[in-house]
């Protein structure tokens, strides 16, 4: 029996869909983290869970019973929210904020029993905030506040323990200890909670179920789902993931540049070699094309950069001239692409097939970097690369000085 | 802090009741609380005339201050009150329409009808996505006012021979109390008494809707609860006495400064505290001020109050 399933919800703010065909479920004890990018339907799928916003269509089962089942009361018996932040008017005290988690227990004509202050005390306890309890909610830090939010949660006794980015407001340490107190509890208690902060979910969670534009987009263990294809696509980042040192879990790193997704996708394709091409591919990658690169070499400086970015690359042995596998690799990738910059790259029978074959993309917009001349290039071939490069010139191909140059070429020219 | 609620609400049980007998003792005219049951004119100005009327008084108090607490709690706001929101001009328009055009037939309910659906207009105006912020609120709250205010107006300039009455109606008093009032009035504790039992409900509304929903209360239905037990309070209220502002805004407020927010306690606190002050400001007006309208007096205590509201909220 399931805790928490969730059967096939569309969910929609009026004309708006904000989930569509979302299912998954959460196992007994289990940390369950939701992650996706702003605007994924993250907390709308908390919202849903909790009951604030009824789904369009399919349904949410609490240990098999639909939400809509559960009178309010019931429902706060059993599932209990922790959110972002609270803005709270009155001066309470925060004993008489987590003594409010056991309302749903209390008749509307008694007051609290003995076993509901114990409750309370256990649940301050839990949340170390003892030592607070008398304070206002008013004086105390919002690392406190917090913690005085997961108490409250806790004097619900929940089966089901829903966080909003319960701790994204909070410094390092105190989302540390707040949430080594949640996974402290889930012995008992099913946890689902919404992260913005990658590293913190592979940490805590045990399954991560990633939303991209409405939908589950992945589900699975954490070293399964962050991978950087994933993050990638779903959040238009470039991102190793390495496994972090001590805890073994997966860690992302950055490369801290961005693919403006809404743009159209552009390809862009780089014939260059001897290290020529590596600046290039760099800021190419770092503006969001599409980029691919050969035919190069292995032990070409450009074919290192190029792994290095995840850049598809068209290779081929060393000291050896472009094999016609190689050539038709190439002639894919020109193909796709919306224009070729060609680096001032010394070039020699090994590989002037990767010039050579641009004379056959007539309708291709070519640059040629670094050369108000075609005398930058290097030529081993005697005359026949200079020739080649007369030719694209005499066609229409462009030429630019520095990468900026290109980089406005190949963005003002849609 | 506990140990003034603990004794808070004994404490402003025996003011309120020192008050009422004081205040029947005190008045223009010198006759003594002990000619209660002599049978001359001066035991008729006791019984028939200072007894319902502070009696009155205490229970109006209690009404506008309860709905004024059970208002702000809701609101989340400690600026609302059914003077400020419109309720209680909507409940003098009530008023009026049944002096104008009915002779003064029905007016308990359409001073009722008027406040509550004054009320649930406010309500649905300053409505924006499920909350109600303290900006809107105010500002449809004082739009619906002066669009009310502007029906009253025409009712009073084509109203000729009932102009006194109505004026009565808008400024608040007493004078005109009888025993009849009275009974009307015992249903003012029955509507305290119920808001009371979603005390606790309140409590919880306060931190905001959502979170209300996840600890287990129906917000929905405890809004519209608050609402018509609210309008029906102030309805009653401005049935016996006219629109008497500022009590609901104060009471509430200062008496959460001194027992805190649990509106289990402040609820009753603010009750009594409500009667204490209309009381007091009654006799002061029939005493003192040649029985001025008491609506004036509160206003020229709850105005500046509400300004200093104002301003140390804006430095808050």
């Amino acid at each position: 029996m399931k805790p928490v399933e969730i059967i096939d919800i569309d969910v929609s703010y009026g004309a708006r869909k904000i989930l569509e065909a979302v299912s998954f479920y959460a196992d007994r004890g289990e940390i369950l983290g939701i992650i996706g990018p702003n605007g994924s339907g993250k907390t709308t799928l908390l919202k849903a869970m909790s009951r604030i916003v009824a789904p369009d269509s399919g349904e949410v089962r609490l240990s098999e019973q639909g939400l809509g089942t559960f009178s309010f009361r019931d429902l706060a018996q059993q599932v209990a929210v922790v959110p972002q932040e609270i803005s709270i008017s009155f001066d309470y005290t925060v004993r008489e904020i987590v003594m409010m988690g056991r309302h749903p227990y209390i008749g509307r004509f008694a007051s609290e029993r003995s076993e509901d202050l114990e409750i309370c005390d256990h649940a301050m306890h839990l949340a170390n905030v003892t030592h607070i309890a008398g304070s206002s909610v008013h004086e105390i830090s919002g690392g406190e506040r917090q913690r005085v939010l997961i108490a409250r949660a806790l004097a619900q006794e929940p089966e089901v323990l829903l966080l909003d980015e319960a701790t994204s407001n909070l410094d390092i340490s105190h989302q540390i200890e707040i949430l080594n107190i949640i996974k402290g509890l889930t012995e008992d208690i099913t946890v689902i909670s919404v992260f913005h902060d990658l590293n913190l979910a592979a940490y805590y969670c045990d399954r991560l179920i990633v939303l991209k534009d409405r939908r589950v987009y992945a589900a699975g263990p954490p070293k399964d789902v962050l991978t950087r294809e994933t993050l990638n696509t779903v959040y238009g980042i470039d991102a190793l993931v390495k496994p972090h040192p001590l805890t073994g879990k997966p860690y992302i790193l950055p490369t801290y540049k961005y693919a403006a997704k809404r743009q159209p996708e552009r390809g862009v394709h780089v014939v260059c070699g001897g290290g020529t091409g590596s600046d290039l591919l760099y800021a190419l990658h770092k503006e969001g094309f599409r980029v691919s690169t050969g035919v190069l070499n292995v032990f070409d400086t450009d074919y290192a950069t190029a792994t290095a970015l995840n850049i598809p690359c068209v290779t081929e042995a060393p000291f050896s001239a472009i094999s016609p596998g190689a050539r038709e690799d190439l002639a894919r990738c020109i193909a796709a692409a919306d224009a070729v910059v060609v680096t001032a790259m010394p070039v020699g029978q090994g590989n002037i097939e990767n010039i050579r074959i641009l004379e056959g993309y007539r309708n291709k917009r070519i640059v040629l970097l670094n050369g108000d001349t075609h005398r930058s290039f290097q030529d081993c071939t005697g005359g026949e690369a200079e020739a080649i490069i007369y030719g694209l010139l005499e066609r229409g191909a462009v030429t630019a000085e520095r990468i900026e140059q290109v980089l406005q070429f190949l963005m003002g020219s849609a | 802090m506990s140990r003034i609620r603990l004794i808070a609400i004994p404490i402003l049980i025996c003011i309120l009741l020192a008050s009422m007998i004081l205040a029947v003792a005190i008045g223009p005219t010198n006759v003594s609380i002990a000619s209660l049951f002599s049978p001359e004119t001066a035991g008729m100005i006791v019984r028939d005339v200072r007894l319902p009327r502070v009696i009155a008084a205490a229970l109006v108090g209690c009404a506008l201050a309860v709905a004024g607490t059970a208002m702000q709690g809701l609101f989340k706001n400690s600026m609302a009150d059914p003077y400020i929101i419109g309720t209680s001009t909507g409940g003098s328009l009530g008023a009026t329409l049944s002096i104008v055009f009915l002779a003064g037939a029905g007016l308990p309910v359409l001073a009722f009808a008027g406040a509550a659906i004054t009320t649930f207009a406010v309500y649905t105006i300053a409505r924006q996505g499920g909350k109600i912020p303290v900006e809107t609120l105010l500002l449809s709250g004082v739009a619906l006012s002066m669009l009310l205010s502007a029906f009253l107006s025409f009712l009073m300039y084509t109203s000729g021979r009932s102009l006194h009455q109505i004026m009565f109606w808008l400024m608040g008093g007493f004078w005109n109390v009888a025993w009849d009032d009275v009974f009307i009035a015992i249903l003012i504790p029955i509507g305290c008494v119920a808001i009371y039992l979603y005390a606790r409900d309140i409590n919880i509304i306060s931190l905001g809707e959502e979170d209300a929903i996840h600890l287990g209360v129906n917000v929905e239905r405890l809004k519209r609860i608050l609402l018509f037990a609210s309008a029906s309070l102030t309805g009653i209220a401005v049935s016996i006495a006219g629109a008497i502002g500022f009590i609901g805004l104060i009471t509430p407020h200062v008496m959460r400064l001194i027992v805190g927010p649990d509106h289990r306690i402040l609820f009753p606190a603010a009750a009594l505290a409500g009667g204490i002050l209309l009381v007091w400001s009654d006799t002061l007006a029939r005493t003192f001020a040649n029985d001025m309208p008491v609506g004036i007096i509160t206003a020229c205590f709850g105005a500046p109050f509400f300004i200093y509201l104002l301003r140390s909220r804006m430095r808050a």
